[in-house]
């Protein structure tokens, strides 16, 4: 119960920082996603059982707010966290770099399979530019590091953690 | 030792599923989400949603404003003395030009009076703040009130950029403390507009990533670079003479072109809105 209370917070907190960090960085036309980040760090340390509902519900969350498509940004997330679960077993999250370097590329595809998937299926173009999809994919590799930090030390026990 | 070799070796292959199976789950139901029609059940989704995510939403955004709050009081603390000194003086202009503006409305209602003319009554509706900007769609905002503080879907979004009085957009949905706005850029957009000196009318359409565009201008119109752009009073949504923007290039076309293509600069950029003003007695006037 404690674990799930605990995950509840943390969903809260993204969800907070999120819309912040999104709102702040819109108006100079940068694309920054707390929630994909906090997505992939859930993925690390969550079980498959509580890390692909938690993908899926942030998903829903971002997709609360579109007007064009529902569900885009959830089925984003699953694959996201199916990625995630898969590198796991071959990758090592547990330091910096790889940290980085996972959150930029997945953080890159995200945009550009959103862009890809409003197209298919709304007709609609949001796509926002070079300079908004890398830069954007920057800020999220540079904040990894911090979100990981505090999902472990807030998560890594409890019976919803890979290492229970 | 034969049967613990074959509970062995069904046990992998179920394993695995399961470890496919959950994944497969979640990608099918946001995938069904994203196909089904957005009316019907997916509504009644996000409606549910919204008794979830809204009580977080509000949270959300008071957190942020909070913070914002505490840099920008240090800041306006500042200035305060300087702004005090202004205001005195624009008050004093404000309370002269009040006088002239009294006098002029009495003329006005007589006016109105004598000629038997519909009399024009000024815009209600409430102040709202951008609570939200969703990066990946750039065209929509999400405002800090909703049907609580009397917001009503398609009601429209003025706002105000270096002193111009502009159209920001239109509500596109309404929950009981936020709203949903269609920015006048985004692709869905579109409103009956005329041009201003040539009163040509026609019909505006955002370009989403692309340019605003005005589209069924006559090809003897007199349009040109630096025209106004107005909402007309054919519109069934906005009111009458709200500016939306100024033409920026206009487009003749091939000879089989049966009407001009105008392009518009919003007077109202997606990126500068903070504030905007919701009319919401419009629907009782039309």
């Amino acid at each position: 119960m404690w674990g799930f209370f605990k995950l509840f917070i943390a969903f809260v907190g993204a969800t907070v920082f999120h819309w912040a960090f999104a709102t702040a960085f819109a108006n100079i036309g940068i694309q920054v996603s707390v929630m994909l980040v906090f997505v992939v760090a859930c993925c690390t340390l969550l079980k498959p059982a509580y890390g692909y509902p938690m993908a899926f519900l942030c998903g829903l969350f971002l997709d609360f707010f579109g007007t064009k498509l529902f569900g885009n940004n959830a089925f984003t997330f699953c694959l996201l966290a199916t990625f995630v679960y898969m590198l796991s077993e071959r990758f090592d999250f547990e330091s910096i770099l790889p940290q980085m370097v996972s959150v930029f590329c997945l953080s890159v595809f995200a945009i550009l399979f959103n862009a890809l998937l409003l197209m298919l299926f709304s007709a609609s173009a949001v796509w926002q530019g070079l300079w908004s999809l890398f830069a954007g994919s920057v800020i999220n590799a540079l904040m990894a590091p911090l979100v990981f930090f505090v999902l472990r030390m807030l998560l890594s026990k409890g019976f919803v953690s890979k290492e229970a | 030792m034969l049967h613990a070799k074959k509970k062995k070796r069904s046990a992998a292959p179920s394993g695995f599923s399961r470890k496919a199976l959950l994944p497969l789950f979640y990608l099918t139901l946001s995938f069904l989400l994203m196909i089904l029609p957005l009316d019907g059940f997916v509504s009644s989704v996000k409606a549910l949603l919204g008794y979830i995510f809204i009580p977080q939403i509000r949270m959300s955004h008071s957190a942020v404003k909070y913070a914002d709050g505490v840099s920008s009081t240090i800041r306006e603390l500042l200035d305060t003395h300087h702004e005090n000194r202004q205001l005195r003086q624009e008050i004093e202009a404000a309370k002269i030009l009040g006088a002239q503006a009294e006098m002029v409305f009495e003329e006005n209602e007589r006016l109105t009076s004598i000629l038997k003319l519909q009399p024009s009554r000024p815009w209600q509706g409430t102040w709202a703040q951008i609570a939200y900007r969703e990066p990946s769609q750039w065209n929509t905002v999400i405002l800090d009130k909703g049907s609580r503080d009397g917001i009503q879907p398609r009601s429209a979004v003025i706002s105000v950029e270096n002193g111009v009085e502009g159209l920001a957009g239109e509500v596109v949905e309404v929950s009981e403390s936020t709203a949903k706005v269609l920015l006048v850029r985004d692709e869905d957009f579109s409103a009956a507009v005329y041009l201003s000196p040539s009163r040509d009318e026609g019909l505006l359409a955002g370009g989403g990533t692309g340019a605003v565009k005005m589209k069924y201008v006559p090809l003897l119109s007199s349009v040109k670079e630096g025209d106004r752009v107005y909402t007309s009073a054919a519109s069934s949504i906005f009111p009458a003479g709200i500016l939306i923007g100024e033409v920026s290039s206009v487009k003749k076309g091939n000879a089989f072109q049966t009407a001009l293509t105008v392009e518009v600069t919003p007077a109202i950029s997606s990126s500068a809105l903070k504030e905007v003003f919701v009319i919401s007695d419009e629907k009782d006037r039309k």
